[in-house]
Order: C-alpha cells, then structure tokens, then sequence
C-alpha cells in the first residue's frame, strides 16, 4: 500500500462538546497534537481513523477522501489504511502475539502473512515473544506489539494517543528511541496525541496545539520552538528550541560530533552514527550565555554570531528571553533585565550567544 | 503447527454438536402430526377414573394389540382445554354437561352415552384421628369442638367431584363449619392424594378412588349416601377428528371386558 | 422413570438453546453495546419473565397465541394443528420465557469488554461480523456458555408456563417437571422420586458449571 500523501483534517462539532479543528500533515511528519487533558485531541484522533463521527468533517489521506460529510462519503474504521495505537494498548487477550499481528494481515494475501508476521517481529524486537499472550508480556513490550499491530496494517497514517503515558520515564526514554528509530527505518506519517511537550522535542516535527476544542497555534516544531510560540506551556516548562540536525563531521579523537541545523554550527560531545544521521537537539534557554566579547580561557564550545530579534519578559520581574537570529536559524536565550540593560541588548544589536557542548541534548 | 483459531474451533463444534443432538432427538420423536403411523391417540379423563383406567387400558393392549394414551384431568378443564384445540380423541367426563357443552360447539361426534354413575367416599388415612362414617357425624362432631383438621376435596369450580362434596356437605349442614378447613385439590386425584398424605384429617374424594389398591392399603373410606348430592352423571364421547382406535376403545369400554373393570371400581350404570 | 418425558425435556431444552442462543445474542449486543434511548425500557421487557408469575406467563401466552387470537390461528393455518397444547407451542413459550436467562449473561460478557478492544479490532482491519466472530465470540464465550446451561436447566424445570400452555399431554407436552405432578398425583412416589433426583442433580451439574464459567470469566487471560 503505497502510503504516504498529505493528511487533511478539518472537524466541527458542537455536542458532545465543541471542537473545531483544522490542520493538514504533511507526508512523512511526525504530527503531534498537543493540548491539556480534556482539550479534545483524542477525539480527533478517533476522527481520522473513523472511530469517531462528527457532523462536519473532512479527513483525506493523499487523494483519497475518508471522511466528507459534505459529500455523504464515509469510510468505515476498518477499510481505512490507519495504524492506531491505544493509550492502554488495546491488545486481544486470548490472542498470541503472532496471531494478534495475523488478525490485522487481513489486507494481505494468505500466502504472505507468515513472512510479514516474521519481519514485524523482528522490526519490533518481538522475536521470542510470538507465542505469548498479553498478560504474560511486560509493558513495554505489550506498547511494541501494539506497534507492530499498527504497522501490520501498512497504514498510510500511523495513530497514536498518549503512547507513552502509562509507562514510567525510564521506559518512556527508550520507547522513544523505538519511535525513532522505527521512523528512520519506516518512512509514514504520524500523528501523535500526548500532553507531555518531552514527546513533542524529542520526536515530532510538527505541532498543532489544541486547547479547549480549538486549535491555537499549528506550524513546525523547529518553528514554534524557537519563537517560543507554544501556547499552554507556560511557566511548566523552560522555554526551548527544538531543531532537527545532522551529523557534519565526526571528531573521535577529541570526542565530538559536529552537528549542523541549518545555517547553525555546534560541537557536541559525540553522537554515534555516520555523517548525514539527523539528530533531534534541544537548546535550553537558560543554557545560552550572552556575551559582548568573545570569551577565553572557558570551556565553551560554542561561540555563535547572532543579532537580538526581540527581547520579551521572562516570566518574572527580573528576567528576560531574548529571541536572536544566528544566520536564518534561531535561538533563545534566557537573562536577568539586568544582564539585558547591561550589554545594551536592543533589537537589532550584534551579540555572542555561547552554549555549552554538554547544553545540547541530542536525541537520536 | 499453527495453534490460533483453537477457541473458535471449539464453538463451532460445540455448536454443530448441540445441533446434531437437537436435530437427531427431534427427529427420533416423531410429532403426533407428523408421524407416517398414527401414534396412539390420546384419552382426555376425569381424574377420579385414574386407576381404573390406567387397567382398562392395559387389559385394552392385550386383547387388541393397540394402545391408547390418556391425560387425567378434572372435567372442567379438560373440557377447556379441548374447547382450545387440545388434540384430543376422546373424553370420558365426570359431569356430563361438559360433554353437552362440547357437543353445543360441535366438537363431539353426537352426545356421547353414560358409562357410570358416579359416588364420594368419606376417606381418612389410617393414622387420622377422624372415623369415616356415611353422614360424616365424626367429622360434625369434630368440626362443632374444634378438633377437626383439614379437609381435602377437589375444587367445585371445575371438578364435578368437588361440586358433589360441597353439596353434600351443604345437606348435612356442615359446609359453613367445613370451609375454613378445606383444602382444594385441582382435580380429585389430587385431592385424594392430599387426604392420603398425612397432612390432612382425610377427604371428600371419588368412591372409584377409595376403592383403589393404593388408597386401600393406606386408610378406610365410607360411602356417602347419593341422595346428599345430585347424581354424578358420567358421559364419555368420541371427539370430532376421532381415529378407528380411539372408536374400538370407545365400544371396549360399553363391552362387558370394560365394564367389568369399571365396576371394579364402584362405577356402574342402574341397572348393573 | 418416564423416558419419554426425560427425552422430551431434554429435546425442549436443546431446542430452546439452539434457536434462543442466537437471537439472545444479538439482543445482548444490542443492549450491551448500544446507546440509544429505551434502552433501560428494553432491558426491562427482557427481565419480565424473571418476575412474572408463570401462570401469568401462560395465561398472556395463551390470550396471544390461542385457538381465537389471529397468531394462533396464522400458526395452526401452517402447522396444521393448533399451537398450545402442541409441542411448538411449549417450544415458543420456552423461547419467551427463556429470554432473561439467555441474554442478560452474554450482555453482561459483551459489556465487560473493554470498548477500546472493539475499536481495535476495526482498526485492525475487521469488518463488524468478522469483529464479532474473531473478537467478542471468544472473550464472551463464558458468558455464552453460562446462557447455555441456565436456559437449559431452566426449561428442564420449567411447570406453570408449560402446563398451562401445554396441558399435560404424554410425548408431545408431558415433561419431566410435569410428570412428577402426575406421578405424585398417581400415587407413585417412587417414580416421582427418581425423576425428581434427576431433575435436581441436573440442576446442580447447572449450577456449578456456571459457578465454574463465572469464576474463569473473572481470572481469564
């Protein structure tokens, strides 16, 4: 099933409760629906995959049009090419692994089942596992025999909602990693329901946040990050830039790796992986220093050019975020007011931006 | 080799089972409407002919070789019941106006003919305190101190036999006294069993059931004089629909091998 | 021992749970999986034959279905003979009476699966029949089987629908339950007796597979 074109969405609903929504995903994105408990994400989420029935609706995947309620069109759940994966796994009880990955085969010919039962178990690192049921499976691998039952379906959307939230952070770490290692191996989109913003960093590319029914704000993650443009998170979390990099050059002999984002050049202690791995890295705001002078004799890194954009209130009285453009990629760095009247940071005026190697969290 | 489908094999053989059994034991049985051979046809009688007709019967199967199946019930509602359609070949009634109301609705080859003339017995278990005489004056005499215990007799809104102990009772002027006591059977073999049973002082029941072996060996019984009730005219009659069995055993019943029987037990017609 | 009763109970028994299985079945779904308004209606009428008096039972029964009521007369234009006192009419009154104890166990099965489970399975990829072949058959197969075993136990015990829908008419409507009120009747407590034993150790077989069911319903996967 030749999968991937652009996902459109567009929900209206007045009961049970209002929700109007509307974003596309682009193919191939990871799209993270992000927004408080409550907010309605999972039932846009049940929307696309035809769990759900609003009155106003259009869901269409590439050329194909699931849901139209304008033209009467309704694709039922089951002929649709999704992958959902449940908050709580949703797995058969009385099935074994092997045979909960054959009941979604369906689509395919009988002939091929057994061949793709053994690649997907193998892609999810189930192999051992295939004869158990549910209940004897731990919890992370319940979470990858879910997966692999969503992918069992060739899907051309990938569902997820809340996958990481009934599992402890160690767990959830390295379910991550799956993730992303699955997606450089399975090129489909995804769009990914969660509340935790860890999820949106570390693996989505787009966002569209949802609060209270409504979308308020949509674009790439890169983007919105780096404005700090995030609605909803507020003082819960440090303000941050989000962006995808790859690996320029391997430094094995001093331990570094050379990423670049753009225009954005930064030695970080080394990240495995051959020249032309993308990396996901996040830029705290606290962790970028301001400088009016190169520096010497630190144990910094990384010394960037970059001119102040603007500068806005750093959720409280004494401090400010300071948004700098370095080259077309940008970066946020959080300092006292002081620290602001001091280097004479106005717009436009040309600054160093300093980041600690280690201040970069690199997430492959 | 491939385990799955283990519990959906199950049902599906669980379920082929049960209808295999379903379809096979349906089929062994076959409905009395359905069958090529006519299954033997079906008696309704009034209860109080209960043993001696289960030997009518037996004696029936072996002079002809052909049998007969027979529900007891009271008159009244057997009467009902073939009014509803109850498939019925034949009706031998305790009253004979259920017969006159059957063949009102043209539901009865013709009037039908007596075939007894009915009697009550006063009967008391062995170990009940009450003495069974012909104008129950122990049983007066025990109503009038308070001693008396219940009383069985079959109900006299649909069993003749019931119909018969109230009045009876109405004519020695005991029925007010009495009615606290009663206990009513649904027809008058249930009433005798009630009397036999031990639970009860003892009963107004059928003369043709106190004669029985079983109720015999179980207590005494005295013959209430007929003039204290109307009479008990018996009537049986063939049913519209009746097969040539249920007409031989008809005539077995007016032929001396069945009247026989039937005199056995107290039931004769005057002039017997 | 009336073998002929014993097998026309046995006959009524299996009848009743092959015909009332299925239809039971899609009630349950119905009600478990259902949401619609009179749904608490709906259940009620299910329920009724658990309180009703049976001889209130049989005395609507024979109003809808005797020799006078247009159902009555459709059916005996068909079968050639009348319904009540007739073998398809203990079966049809069986059916009726039978109905709380066939759906309420499969509906209470049907609602214990967890909703998500059923959304899974479309979006696995399964069309409504094969979900309900592939997933609920098997996690409400105690619940179906507990349905099984009470309708059968319960038609064995079944009297006052039976004889007054029935009467008491030997191979055709006479069974076991009725014909210990006939044996006893008869004065033959030994037959009685031995039916009655039979009945009763039918009845506790009933009751401890169910127990049996219930508990592995409760411990399952």
């Amino acid at each position: 099933m030749d999968g991937t074109g652009e996902l459109r969405v567009r929900l209206r609903q007045a009961a049970p409760f209002p929700l109007s929504v509307e974003f596309s995903a682009p193919p191939g994105s990871v799209t993270a629906l992000f927004g408080p408990s409550g907010s309605g994400k999972s039932t846009v989420l049940r929307a696309i995959a035809g769990l759900h029935r609003t009155d106003d609706a259009l869901v269409a995947c590439g050329g194909q049009r699931w849901t139209d309620t304008a033209a009467g069109e309704f694709l039922p759940s089951h002929r649709r090419p999704v992958g959902f994966v449940f908050q709580d796994y949703a797995l058969f009880p009385h099935l074994t692994v092997r045979d909960q990955l054959a009941l979604a085969l369906g689509h395919r010919p009988p002939g091929e089942r057994a061949a793709r039962i053994s690649a997907l178990l193998a892609l999810a690192r189930l192999e051992g596992l295939a004869a158990r049921k549910p209940a004897a499976l731990s919890g992370g691998e319940q979470q990858r025999v879910a997966l692999a039952r969503a992918l069992a379906r060739d899907p051309a959307v990938l569902l997820l909602d809340e996958p990481f939230a009934a599992v402890d952070w160690a767990l959830r770490e390295s379910l991550r990693h799956e993730l992303a290692a699955l997606r450089r191996q399975v090129s489909l989109t995804v769009v990914m329901v969660t509340h935790d913003f860890d999820d949106v960093a570390k693996l989505a590319s787009h966002l569209v946040v949802i609060e209270r029914g409504s979308v308020s704000a949509a674009g790439t993650v890169a983007d919105l990050t780096s404005r700090n443009a995030v609605p909803g998170l507020g003082g819960a979390r440090e303000p941050a830039v989000a962006l995808d990099a790859h690996v320029v050059a391997q430094d094995p002999a001093r331990r570094l790796t050379h990423l670049a984002a753009g225009t954005l050049r930064l030695e970080v202690p080394t990240v495995p992986g051959p020249v032309g791995t993308t990396v996901r890295i996040q830029i705290g705001a606290r962790e970028v220093i301001l400088a009016s002078r190169r520096p010497e004799g630190l144990s910094l890194h990384n010394i960037l050019d970059a001119r102040v954009l603007a500068v806005e209130p750093g959720g409280h009285d004494a401090l400010r975020l300071v948004h700098l453009a370095v080259g077309d990629a940008r970066l946020l760095s959080l300092v006292t007011a002081d620290a602001v009247r001091t280097l004479g940071l106005d717009r436009g005026a040309p600054v160093l931006a300093l980041v600690k190697a280690v201040a970069v969290e690199a997430f492959a | 080799m491939r385990r799955r489908a283990a519990i959906p094999r199950l049902l599906h053989g669980g379920a082929a089972t049960l209808a295999l059994i379903a379809a096979s034991v349906a089929s062994g049985q076959p409905s009395p409407r359905v069958a090529h051979t006519p299954p033997a046809p079906l008696i309704a009688a009034a209860a109080d002919l209960k043993f001696a007709l289960d030997e009518i019967i037996v004696q029936f199967g072996r002079d002809t070789g052909e049998s007969v199946r027979v529900t007891y019930g009271s008159s009244g509602n057997l009467a009902r019941q073939i009014a509803q359609g109850a498939p019925y070949e034949m009706f031998l009634s305790a009253d004979e106006q259920y017969v006159q109301w059957l063949a009102a609705r043209h539901l009865t080859r013709g009037p039908g003919e007596l075939y007894a003339i009915g009697r009550i017995a006063l009967f008391a278990p062995h170990d009940s305190p009450l003495r069974p005489d012909p104008r129950l004056s122990h049983l007066a005499r025990r109503l009038s101190d308070g001693t008396a215990g219940r009383l069985a007799i079959a109900n006299p809104e649909h069993a003749p036999y019931g119909r018969a102990a109230e009045q009876a009772l109405r004519s020695l002027g005991l029925w007010e006294a009495a009615r606290p006591h009663l206990v009513l059977g649904e027809n008058v073999a249930q009433a005798a069993q009630f009397a036999a049973s031990g639970n009860s002082d003892g009963g107004l029941i059928a003369h043709s059931l106190a004669l029985a072996p079983e109720l015999r060996r179980r207590g005494s019984y005295a013959l209430i004089p007929d003039s204290l009730h109307e009479p008990l005219r018996q009537r049986m009659v063939l049913l519209v629909g009746a097969s040539p069995t249920a007409e031989r055993f008809y005539e077995y019943l007016r032929a001396p091998a069945g009247r026989g029987i039937l005199a056995g037990y107290g039931l004769t017609l005057p002039g017997e | 021992m009336d073998w002929t009763a014993l097998t026309l109970s046995i006959r009524l028994g299996l009848l009743t749970v092959v015909l009332l299985l299925p239809i039971a079945f899609l009630v349950a779904r119905w009600l478990a999986f259902g949401r619609f308004r009179g749904r608490g209606f709906v259940e009620a009428l299910v329920a009724l034959p658990l309180i009703l008096p049976p001889t209130v039972l049989g005395y609507y029964l024979l109003v809808a279905f005797g020799r006078a009521s247009p159902l009555g007369q459709a059916f005996e234009a068909v079968l050639g003979h009348p319904l009540v006192f007739s073998f398809e009419g203990l079966l049809l009154a069986s059916l009726l009476v039978n109905l709380p104890f066939a759906v309420q166990p499969m509906q209470n099965a049907l609602a214990a699966i967890p909703p998500n489970l059923r959304d899974a399975a479309r979006c696995c990829g399964l069309s409504p029949l094969a979900a309900i072949r592939r997933v609920e058959l098997p996690l409400a197969l105690p619940g179906i089987a507990t349905a099984a075993v009470l309708t059968f136990a319960h038609t064995l015990g079944e009297f006052g629908v039976v004889l007054m829908v029935g009467g008491s008419i030997p191979g055709e409507t006479r069974t076991v339950a009725i014909a210990i009120y006939d044996r006893v009747q008869a004065f033959d407590e030994a037959s009685a007796g031995v039916m009655a034993l039979v009945l009763l150790t039918l009845s506790l077989v009933a009751l401890g597979v169910t127990n049996t069911l219930a508990r592995r319903m409760a411990h399952r996967h």
